[in-house]
């Protein structure tokens, strides 16, 4: 935990500036968030070899509203960053649309080009683009 | 007209429909290509790009500038899994150099007059007019799609690992993203497509809602479990009454 500590603190100060930033609006104040609150006990469970521990942080009083959040360590990695309280603030709602779930088909079909990861000069010869641009 | 040339290491095809349309554009188009390869490639010593990251050169040129903001929006953005500095490593701006680059050039094509094209860079796709039919290259079977859309005046890319490998690192870990099969994302421009898709697959299974929840931005993501994740507006052909 010792190690885990210094690392929660960088979490939350690294998390600030993403939810501060406003991409054309609100340029200018930059008044400084203070750390309020201090952290809580953190709660720790071992299971198999590695220890999974969940940390709240210390809520930051923004310009915005208070932020806390809660970082789940495994052993000495984070395996999760939960946002305890945020700001009631358009943009901290992401406005997720309701995602369509399917399962992976193939299929072929006509078509005028093909999108892929990014494919080098040697992978295309054999490439379904290739095969695109060669039939004309 | 049809062209197909070689920069910056991929396959670059243009199809250009209108009628007669002259080869000098389409000569300049790969002219810039050309001349972002030299400026920006860090795998050239001499570049821009490895100039300044080797603190020759006291501050980027405007070009250059306008492609490390970019690259700085996308890192805050995903809160540090995209970077394009990474620990260890040299300055490498490729993931947002591709797609700023080629809509640079489309937009060259269509100031000259160009209407109906359609370009594919290394697999990322800019549709000019349209409707176009993309197919999205299945993640496991080279030859084969796992969907196909129709595309008028927007950009699609994928970021996937199946051509070069673990290419893409969560910048927040050090380690090779491993979430997802394969991400693509539909945006007004290639700019942004582009970066999104990298920086989405970079982010892992939390990329599909974080591409997602961007505005102007619709998602096809196929993720570790061989699940496909879409958003309500991409643009699958022949479906949602989409215009044929």
């Amino acid at each position: 935990m010792k190690r885990a500590i210094p690392v929660l603190v960088l979490s939350v100060a690294g998390l600030i500036p993403v939810w501060r930033y406003a991409p054309s609006h609100d340029t200018g104040s930059s008044s400084a968030t203070q750390a309020a609150a201090p952290a809580s006990t953190p709660s720790v469970s071992s299971s198999g070899g590695t220890t999974t521990t969940v940390v709240p942080g210390s809520t930051l009083d923004t310009e915005k509203g208070p932020v806390q959040v809660e970082v789940t360590f495994s052993g000495d990695r984070i395996a999760s960053v939960r946002m305890l309280r945020q700001p009631d603030h358009p943009q901290t709602r992401a406005a997720v649309p309701k995602l369509i779930e399917e399962t992976l088909q193939a299929q072929s079909a006509d078509i005028d080009t093909v999108s892929g990861a990014t494919i080098t000069s040697d992978g295309y010869k054999e490439s379904l683009q290739a095969a695109i641009d060669a039939r004309g | 007209m049809r062209r197909v040339e070689h920069v910056m290491g991929f396959p670059v095809s243009v199809r250009i429909d209108d009628e007669g349309f002259p080869e000098a554009p389409v000569d300049g188009f790969f002219a810039w290509l050309r001349e972002v390869d030299a400026r920006f490639s860090p795998f050239r010593p001499d570049s821009e790009v490895s100039r300044l990251d080797r603190g020759e050169v006291p501050a980027p040129g405007p070009a250059l500038r306008e492609v490390l903001a970019l690259c700085e929006e996308y890192r805050i953005a995903t809160g540090g899994a995209f970077d394009v500095r990474l620990p260890g490593r040299g300055l490498d701006p490729c993931a947002v150099v591709k797609g700023w680059s080629v809509q640079k050039g489309a937009e060259l094509l269509s100031a000259a007059g160009a209407r109906r094209f359609c370009l594919n860079a290394g697999g990322d796709v800019i549709a000019s007019g349209g409707p176009w039919r993309v197919g999205v290259r299945h993640p496991e079977h080279a030859d084969r799609l796992c969907t196909v859309l129709d595309l008028t005046d927007r950009a699609v890319a994928t970021s996937a690992r199946y051509e070069r490998g673990d290419h893409i690192l969560d910048a927040r870990t050090g380690r090779p993203a491993t979430g997802l099969l394969s991400m693509t994302v539909v945006a007004p421009t290639l700019t942004e497509a582009d970066t999104v898709a990298t920086a989405a697959f970079a982010l892992g299974a939390q990329g599909v809602e974080w591409a997602a929840a961007r505005e102007n931005c619709e998602v096809f993501a196929v993720d570790a479990a061989r699940r496909v994740l879409r958003s309500p507006g991409f643009p699958v052909a022949g479906a949602q009454g989409v215009a044929a």
